[in-house]
């Protein structure tokens, strides 16, 4: 099995995450202090030696007294299971600073900056709804608006959507690889190389999807890395190992195998998909982790296997983050403000590549091109980061 | 003409070029741990030299003057930042946390960024051609360079300075992620100042002390005279000051199999000790007039070719800044490492290209590979918090 696409984050399940990170705490801790309970980490500012505020099941936010401006509280979790603690504004909801899976027993420094306001301590424990503390109010001028959490209940609607896009990708994607097979068995390399970029290009425009793709992400369009025989090696499969054989001089016969394992396994996925399903965090760490791998791989040069096709993945890649960004604009329009800077970097980057047509090898292009090239995506990478952040899904009731 | 044939004992058949690999003796005071930041002029031109600094040039992709004028917005309010230090706002649930973390949770400050521009960003792209500093055009090629193009020249340059290299790399850190769509790197190379071996001035990495003869920061009118921009020159770039960067290697294999009296007639000083070859310690000035013909320093030595110490030359002495720079190996195996030259100057055609010039044919140009640098012009400084780099040129 060749890799799959490097930057493409494995999620762990939310409790997973927080139960892990109760466990290496508490490891740490217990092996500095010889099994003595943990002691309350150090205040890294100011506000020494004040009570810590209560987190947990019982007594959620007793103890917290919050001021306007930047503070730094702590915070001990009482319970005995691990715990998310939010502040959250109230009526809204906006969360203004969190903690995620703080252990049971530990303590950990809290900072939030807060205007004017009344304002809560939320516990999220494994399995029990959340618990908000006593309303607390802070009087000063207006502060930092916060974010009103997503919910799983919010990204169901751009799911569905999604899910329609990669299902009406995906019929395209069979269709145009079946083009491309067809070429290579009747020996016709010429057209096969015509055909390769627009089945790839397809892939390409899924970005989103790898993720509930499985193993078969890795099969239709790994890259040789990590293959003790790199790109002569049998576990090299997909469009790049197709790639590199109509690039490299290889002939139909050699290459007729490999077209029709890439056909084959695009029409199994093309057929088990409707059964598996997109994790909704994928969603927002997908808007911009397809501009991380066109960072890493695309614009290095580093994924071409002979097509010199970086542009027109560039651009099928900026398609595929649109459709993202599109599906998601509701949910991210009244929490993210600098919206407007992603779609005025998604369209400085779409009037750039128009510019380059036609396409050429990223390598041939003039310097100043490629500066501009390296620094639209930079600047629409650096502005779609955040919402993977905001429409990380957190439970709210 | 071959690069590595010592032209030594074969006397003025090597071209010209070579870059100021010694001054003369006298440490600079220490450098302050934080300099201030708002000023007439930027704090890093007169300032005595950070021990780690950063040479990283920028080709600018504003689409537009407005996204220019964004772009030293951006820059200022960055540098005024890594300068003063703090604790950035956290990001709650809105997005990755706004700062590295690479120098923990509360940026001490002291990073000190100094903003440069060169010739090319007065073409056309930005509406700037008629307010071009007098003396501002690109690098020339010298007879014995060996320039790489994609080590050459740059719209926009900064110079980051600060006590410890991982604060200079926060520095460049946070200022790329935040001017990605404004502004990308065209080069960059680090460099260093070794501390003294063992007392003096630091050494290069040809083994001699390499440093200071330089003008008097403290003398305001030497300063006038020698480093700030001067008659002749447009409105706005008054308080600014012209920078040369010639990145330079250093072949140290061929020069550590050199004997120890042809490396010191090629520099014009004693290796152990610094001191100029008629003197005995590192201060002792160089004496030309009781050696007309050179007998005990060599005409052709670095130090009496760079500064003869005459009337005539004395308006082209510069303000140097040497760094050593450490980058690898090459295909050959042999260590690439060498030295990041700067030199702060009112006019690069009186004051570094005069030296150059004099430096012709000097034997050291064997043992060295100008590849790279260019010239710019160092903006005025940001006289206070509402006033942004290069404001009196774009705004």
């Amino acid at each position: 099995m060749s890799s799959t696409h490097p930057t493409r984050r494995r999620l762990l399940a939310g409790g997973v995450v927080a139960v892990a990170a109760a466990v290496v705490a508490g490891v740490l801790v217990f092996a500095r202090d010889g099994g003595a309970p943990p002691a309350p980490a150090a205040a890294p500012a100011a506000a020494p030696a004040a009570e810590p505020v209560v987190a947990g099941t019982s007594n959620c936010g007793k103890g917290w007294a919050p001021h306007a401006g930047d503070q730094t509280v702590q915070v001990v979790n009482r319970g005995t299971a691990a715990t998310d603690v939010e502040v959250v504004a109230i009526p809204s909801g906006a969360v203004h600073g969190e903690l995620e899976g703080l252990g049971a027993g530990l303590t950990r420094p809290l900072r939030v900056v807060l205007g004017g306001g009344d304002y809560a301590i939320r516990c999220g424990v494994e399995d029990v709804s959340p618990i908000t503390g006593p309303v607390v109010h802070v009087a000063g001028p207006p502060g930092p608006a916060g974010v009103v959490p997503v919910t799983a209940n919010d990204l169901a609607g751009p799911l569905e959507q999604y899910t329609g896009y990669v299902t009406t990708g995906l019929t395209t994607l069979v269709r145009r690889t079946t083009e491309l097979r067809d070429a290579v068995r009747a020996g016709d390399l010429g057209k096969a190389r015509s055909a390769w970029l627009p089945a790839h290009l397809a892939y390409v425009r899924l970005g989103a999807a790898y993720g509930a793709f499985g193993d078969a992400d890795g099969a239709i369009d790994g890259d040789p890395g990590g293959l003790p025989r790199g790109v002569a090696d049998p576990g090299f499969t997909g469009f790049r190992r197709l790639e590199h054989g109509l690039w490299h001089g290889q002939s139909a016969k050699q290459l007729t195998p490999v077209a029709d394992k890439l056909a084959a396994d695009v029409a199994a996925l093309r057929k088990s998909f409707p059964r598996s399903q997109i994790d909704p965090r994928d969603l927002g760490l997908r808007a911009h982790e397809i501009f991380e791998d066109v960072d890493r791989e695309t614009l290095t040069g580093g994924a071409d296997q002979g097509s010199h096709s970086e542009l027109a993945e560039v651009a099928a890649s900026l398609d595929a983050t649109k459709e993202l960004v599109g599906v998601l604009r509701l949910v991210l329009t009244t929490r993210y403000p600098r919206l407007s800077e992603v779609d005025s970097g998604m369209a400085r980057l779409a009037s750039l590549l128009a510019g380059l047509r036609p396409y050429r090898p990223l390598g041939s292009l003039p310097r100043a091109d490629r500066a501009r090239l390296n620094g639209s995506v930079g600047d629409l990478v650096e502005k779609l980061a955040p919402i993977a952040v905001i429409c990380a899904p957190r439970r709210t009731s | 003409m071959s690069h590595s044939r010592r032209t030594f004992l074969l006397g003025g058949l090597a071209g010209a070029g070579a870059g100021l690999l010694t001054g003369s003796a006298g440490a600079e005071p220490a450098r302050p741990a934080s300099l201030a930041f708002h000023g007439t002029h930027q704090a890093g031109v007169l300032a005595p030299p950070a021990r780690q600094v950063a040479f990283v040039s920028f080709d600018v992709i504003a689409p537009d003057r407005a996204g220019l004028v964004a772009l030293l917005r951006t820059i200022t309010d960055r540098a005024r930042f890594l300068s003063a230090g703090g604790s950035p706002a956290p990001e709650g649930i809105a997005g990755p946390p706004a700062d590295s973390g690479v120098l923990g949770p509360r940026i001490p400050g002291g990073a000190t960024v100094t903003v440069a521009v060169g010739a090319s960003l007065f073409d056309h792209r930005y509406g700037l051609a008629d307010r071009k500093p007098a003396h501002l055009k690109p690098m020339r090629v010298f007879a014995n360079d060996s320039l790489d193009p994609a080590w050459c020249h740059g719209d926009l340059l900064l110079q980051i300075s600060a006590v410890d290299n991982d604060s200079v790399l926060h520095a460049l850190r946070d200022i790329m992620r935040a001017t990605r769509g404004g502004m990308q790197v065209r080069w960059r190379i680090d460099g260093f100042i070794s501390p003294p071996r063992p007392s003096g001035t630091p050494r290069n990495l040809m083994g001699f002390k390499d440093g200071t003869a330089n003008p008097d920061v403290t003398n305001g009118s030497e300063m006038d005279r020698l480093v700030w921009a001067g008659a002749g020159e447009p409105g706005w770039a008054a308080d600014g000051t012209y920078l040369v960067v010639r990145l330079i290697r250093m072949l140290v294999e061929f020069w550590d199999r050199v004997s120890l009296s042809e490396q010191e007639n090629m520099f014009g000083r004693r290796k152990d000790t610094g001191a100029p070859l008629s003197g005995s310690v590192e201060s002792d000035l160089p004496d030309y007039h009781a050696d007309p013909v050179g007998s005990v320093i060599p005409l052709t030595s670095h130090i009496r070719r760079a500064n003869p110490r005459t009337a005539e030359t004395d308006a082209s002495r510069i303000l140097r800044r040497g760094y050593n720079y450490d980058r690898g190996v090459d295909g050959a195996g042999n260590l690439d490492m060498g030295l990041v030259f700067t030199c702060f100057q009112q006019d690069i055609g009186r004051q570094f290209e005069a030296t150059q010039e004099r430096l012709a044919d000097e034997p050291l140009t064997d043992y060295i590979a100008p590849f790279g640098g260019g010239y710019f012009f160092v903006l005025p400084g940001v006289p206070g918090a509402d006033v942004y780099f290069g404001q009196p040129l774009v705004g």
